[in-house]
């Protein structure tokens, strides 16, 4: 369950304030499939980063399961998100000294899990990349890099997935494929889902949409059907 | 724990590569610390073993005069009372030596020992061929040193003048106990049976020779004797010393030279200390994405800051241990360097343990102290920027990094004063090194200032050249410090030395004496001067001046009271014996400061004295001072006190000058400066004639003299240019670092103006001129140090005038700028080779 009250961003740029995000009021259930959509600018990412306690919001609070993050510490939030939340970047995000394999190691291994060698070997093999386990972010295809991800994303079995344009920088064969593998994620495991998109077939299948416009939540988007 | 062990491993495998410089570096400067430690400590090591041997004996008592009763009854109550077991006479004499052969006209100074039968009491002589026993010296034989023979062109069984005595040459000597280690010596040794000295004619009067007994005691008592010998010693002109004291002034000595001399090592660390701070920068730079991303699966910044704290902590380690193996690999050269001084004494060279766990340690606090401050950075990355890329920066104060600065920068006094065994000279070389730093780093950024208008140059590359020493993310000014450093050290060493030799060949100049005649008795003084007339052509005739052999033993004085010589000793330098003389009148080379010179026919025993004695006792005109002058006690009135230009010692320099009269009935030698003749070999014949007429006449060649300085000189200009090289080397290392660090950023740019048009000439020719103008800058830099520097130290130090040596100047600039060129250009060959489309996709 994740409550939204009044969560607001609002940055310094160039000497003068400017509202990313205006003041918005919303909740996910558990298990709940949210797409946020909205052209480039609308807040989408922002208000995704504030979900995941990547960044604090200028105003309001924040509650997953009962905890208001906007309260709690630096420490704290990493904690959180390696517990709870998976994220997947439009722009993948691998660290690039370590192999396909390890990078899903991580999570797993700040939280200090016991066999997390053995449980990589599984995601990967989930997300079809066995044969490519030890190779570098460099020696990956993008759609590959992107499977990567999902599978670090899913390392400790979090109870919220957030995933920001994860196709938006792939090819539409291989954005389909990495769409399916996550729809596959959510129906399997019933984790609430937040997809941010510009695509509208994906919006589509999602339980509720989200729509943001220059920050503000607006009903109906522009040209929906 | 575990994560930050494996992630750190793991991150290990890609930035090896890019660290490895850094990490050489810290390699380098451990290297230096153990290798320095190491080598001091075998030879303390070895000396420790021989301390009894270096004096032969248990306890050495000497003296300048024959001994008299009373030291020998003083010797013969410690016999009667057990605490001298055996005693064995010895006498060293500096004297001329020539063969024996008529047809030669060689000559040399030599340190003639003569010893009786029980010599050595501990160390053991060793001769070339066969073993030494004193059946060898007896009736008329001798041992020489190897160079002798090659000086004078002898061999084994050929005769040697001694004196007035012909001797054989009956062997070899390898290594001789007792020979004082490093200390100037006149000569080669020479060794005689004590029983053949007076035949030689040498002990007459004025002769300079020690006189020594050699005392042997059964150990439990023997420091009891020292303490007694002391006592009884006291007021007489008699030096008794225990080899336990040898030990402990050697020792001491040893261990402020390790603790100096590892400095060096620590300066070299420091420098590579910087260079892992500045690839550190870079290094976290870099790595922004990574970190964000640890963070934004769960890393708390304090566990991902371990992660490259123990990457830092690992290659810190590595090159730790990489320091100590080239250390190894030094020391164990080290016994095929030291060649003919090894003969002196037998020295195991090893690593030493303590040297190397010290230089481990220190390396890796080194690379940990300088990378905390740069890793702090982590923690204020921001795991949104992976959302956007405007990371908005935390304003303010950091307070945790500045705390943590200070606590780095007492760490590093704390590191320096460890090194150096005294916290004074820890603070004295951090000081110093901010200063240098900040120096370099002011001059560096005013002629990068300088050169600015360059920036509108109508070269292209000129001006890209001059616009990347100022870009972001430059290592302009690291280069400088650790290039412009090292500069500096070769540059000024180099102008202090040719400053030195040129001082010496102006004191050697045209008109001044290069030759001494010394012990020259009043009977001979006309004949010697005739032949030394003779001799050296149309120059002047040699004046002999009268000169006396004289201690202070009392001072009563407004200022200054020592009753006696007992008190006088423990003013040390006042109490060593002075050569003094007496005449009526001023040389050209003095002048009175206080007081008034001598009137013709004025009463009473009167004094002047050098300005110099004044630096350390208050005396002044008025004073009284009492003499010894062979063993009459003369008290004289200080009349005035003269300043003399040393420079300029045609009639010598006296500290001391009476007034004429004083030791009238005294028996007294002459010595006579004078000017040789040009050509080697008249200088051989004036020796050979002097010394075949005059036998207890010894020439002191000025010239040798000045060769053996020379030699000193060069060879202390040879080991800190090595120090300087290693310090340029290291700079190196930093340059090769900072390039290949920032090289990513060449690429792109140099893929975007290849696109652009740019061919590899051109890029050739920028990259040639930025690390020209950042090597001329460099090498700018350490020129005006090394001026400042060698003016400072030629004044203030060596009081010796200064003068600029511009050719050494203008060439270390240029070689500078040179060398960072080629080093810089050959480190970014990468950048040359990239095709431009492949880095372009990659970004």
């Amino acid at each position: 369950m994740i409550e939204l009250r009044g969560v607001s961003k609002t940055v310094d740029s160039g000497g003068h304030p400017l509202t990313i995000l205006h003041p918005l009021d919303y909740s996910i259930a558990s298990g709940e499939f949210v797409a946020i959509v909205g052209p480039s600018g609308s807040g989408k990412s922002t208000l995704l980063g504030l979900l995941a306690g990547l960044d604090a919001p200028t105003s309001g609070s924040i509650t997953i399961d009962g905890v208001d993050i906007t309260r709690l510490g630096e420490d704290a939030l990493a904690a959180l998100r390696g517990l709870k939340i998976g994220f997947v970047f439009q722009f993948f995000h691998l660290v690039p000294s370590l192999t396909a394999i390890e990078n899903v190691q991580v999570p797993m291994e700040i939280a200090g899990r016991r066999g997390a060698v053995a449980r990589a070997k599984e995601l990967i093999e989930e997300v079809g990349l066995t044969d490519r386990a030890h190779h570098y972010p460099s020696q990956l295809s993008g759609g590959e890099q992107q499977r990567v991800a999902i599978a670090r994303a899913l390392a400790n079995d979090p109870a919220i997935v957030l995933a920001d344009e994860p196709t938006g920088n792939l090819d539409s064969t291989t954005g389909r494929h990495i769409m399916e593998m996550l729809l596959a994620v959510r129906r399997i495991r019933r984790s609430t889902m937040v997809l941010v998109t510009h695509d509208a077939d994906l919006a589509a299948l999602a339980d509720s949409r989200l729509v943001l416009r220059d920050g503000r939540r607006v009903e109906t988007p522009v040209g929906a059907r | 724990m575990r994560f930050i062990a494996v992630m750190a491993a793991r991150e290990m495998r890609a930035s090896w590569r890019r660290l490895i410089f850094f990490f050489v570096c810290i390699a380098v400067g451990v290297g230096a610390i153990v290798a320095l430690r190491s080598v001091i400590q075998s030879v303390r090591g070895a000396l420790a073993r021989e301390t009894r041997a270096l004096i032969a004996s248990d306890v050495l008592v000497s003296s300048n005069s024959p001994f008299a009763q009373p030291v020998r009854d003083v010797i013969a109550a410690e016999q009667a009372a057990g605490r001298v077991a055996e005693v064995s006479e010895a006498t060293e004499i500096a004297t001329m030596v020539r063969p024996a052969a008529r047809a030669t006209t060689a000559t040399k100074m030599v340190e003639l020992r003569a010893v009786q039968p029980s010599f050595p009491y501990y160390g053991t002589l060793t001769l070339r061929e066969g073993t030494y026993s004193h059946a060898l010296l007896a009736g008329r034989g001798t041992l020489v040193r190897p160079e002798l023979l090659a000086q004078l062109n002898l061999k084994v069984g050929d005769a040697l003048l001694i004196g007035k005595e012909t001797f054989q040459i009956r062997g070899v000597i390898a290594n001789e106990p007792g020979r004082s280690l490093g200390a100037f010596s006149l000569g080669p040794r020479v060794l005689i049976d004590h029983a053949d000295v007076p035949a030689t004619g040498l002990l007459g009067f004025g002769s300079r020779a020690n006189f020594q007994l050699l005392l042997k005691g059964p150990p439990a008592t023997i420091r009891d004797l020292g303490a007694n010998l002391q006592t009884a010693f006291a007021n007489q002109f008699v030096r008794s010393r225990g080899y336990w004291q040898n030990q402990d002034r050697i020792g001491e000595n040893l261990s402020r030279a390790e603790n100096y001399l590892s400095l060096v090592g620590l300066v070299i660390l420091i420098l590579g200390g910087i260079g892992v701070s500045s690839v550190t920068r870079v290094f976290v730079e870099q790595k922004i994405r990574s970190i964000a991303i640890l963070k934004c699966v769960g890393g708390t910044s304090s566990r991902v800051l371990a992660v490259y704290l123990a990457q830092v902590v690992l290659l810190g380690l590595a090159g730790s241990v990489l320091g100590v193996m080239l250390a190894a690999v030094v020391v164990a050269a080290v016994p095929s360097f030291v060649g003919a001084a090894a003969d002196m004494l037998q020295v195991d060279y090893g690593l030493s343990a303590s040297a190397a766990w010290q230089g481990m340690a220190v390396g890796l606090l080194v690379s940990v102290l300088f990378s905390v401050v740069p890793l702090l950075e982590v923690r204020k990355v921001k795991p949104s920027l992976l959302l956007r890329n405007d990371a908005t920066r935390t304003g303010g104060i950091d307070w945790v990094k500045w705390g943590v600065a200070a606590g780095v920068g007492a760490a590093l006094v704390g590191v320096a004063a460890w090194q150096a065994g005294s916290l004074r000279v820890g603070l004295l070389l951090s000081g110093g090194f901010v200063a240098t730093a900040v120096v370099l780093h002011v001059c560096g950024l005013a002629l990068v200032w300088a050169i600015q208008p360059l920036r509108y140059a109508r070269s292209f590359a000129l001006r890209q050249a001059v616009l990347h020493m100022v870009r972001p993310g430059n290592q302009t000014r690291v280069i400088l410090l650790a290039v412009g450093l090292g500069a500096f050290f070769i540059l000024g060493v180099r102008a202090l030395q040719a400053n030195l030799l040129r001082d010496f060949a102006v004191q050697a100049g045209p008109n001044a004496p290069d030759m001494f005649l010394v012990d020259i008795q009043p009977g001979q003084r006309d004949q010697v001067a005739a032949v030394a007339d003779q001799a050296n052509g149309d120059r002047p005739a040699p004046q002999p001046i009268p000169v006396l052999r004289a201690r202070v033993v009392a001072v009563k004085g407004a200022n200054v009271a020592l009753e006696n010589y007992e008190q006088v000793r423990g003013r040390s330098g006042l109490s060593r014996e002075f050569t003094v003389t007496y005449r009526e009148n001023r040389e050209a080379n003095e002048q009175v400061i206080a007081g008034q010179w001598w009137q013709p026919g004025s009463k009473g025993v009167e004094v002047s004295i050098e300005e110099g004695l004044l630096q350390r006792w208050p005396i002044g005109v008025g004073d009284e001072m009492t003499f010894d002058v062979l063993g009459r006690q003369i008290t004289a009135r200080v009349a005035s006190i003269r300043r003399v230009e040393w420079e300029d010692f045609r009639a010598g320099g006296f500290m001391f000058v009476f007034k004429p009269g004083a030791f009238d009935g005294a028996p007294h030698t002459y010595i006579a400066p004078l000017r040789g003749p040009a050509d080697t070999e008249a200088r051989a014949r004036l020796q050979a004639s002097l010394v075949s007429q005059f036998p207890n006449v010894s020439v002191i060649d000025l010239r040798e003299i000045l060769q053996t300085i020379q030699g000193i000189v060069n060879n202390v200009t040879l080991a800190v240019t090595v120090v300087g090289s290693l310090v340029l080397f290291s700079g190196a290392l930093i340059l090769v670092g900072a390039v290949s660090m920032t090289k990513f950023r060449r690429v792109y740019e140099s893929a975007i103006l290849k696109t652009l048009g740019a061919n590899r000439r051109l890029i050739t020719t920028m990259l040639l001129l930025e690390y020209g103008v950042l090597g001329a800058v460099a090498g700018t830099v350490g020129a005006l140090g090394s001026i400042a520097l060698s003016w400072a130290v030629a004044r203030f130090a060596l009081e010796l005038p200064w003068q600029a040596t511009p050719y050494l100047t203008l060439a270390g600039i240029v070689g500078t700028a040179v060398f960072v060129a080629a080093v810089g250009v050959t480190a970014s060959l990468d950048v040359l080779r990239h095709k431009p489309l492949a880095t372009l996709r990659a970004e």
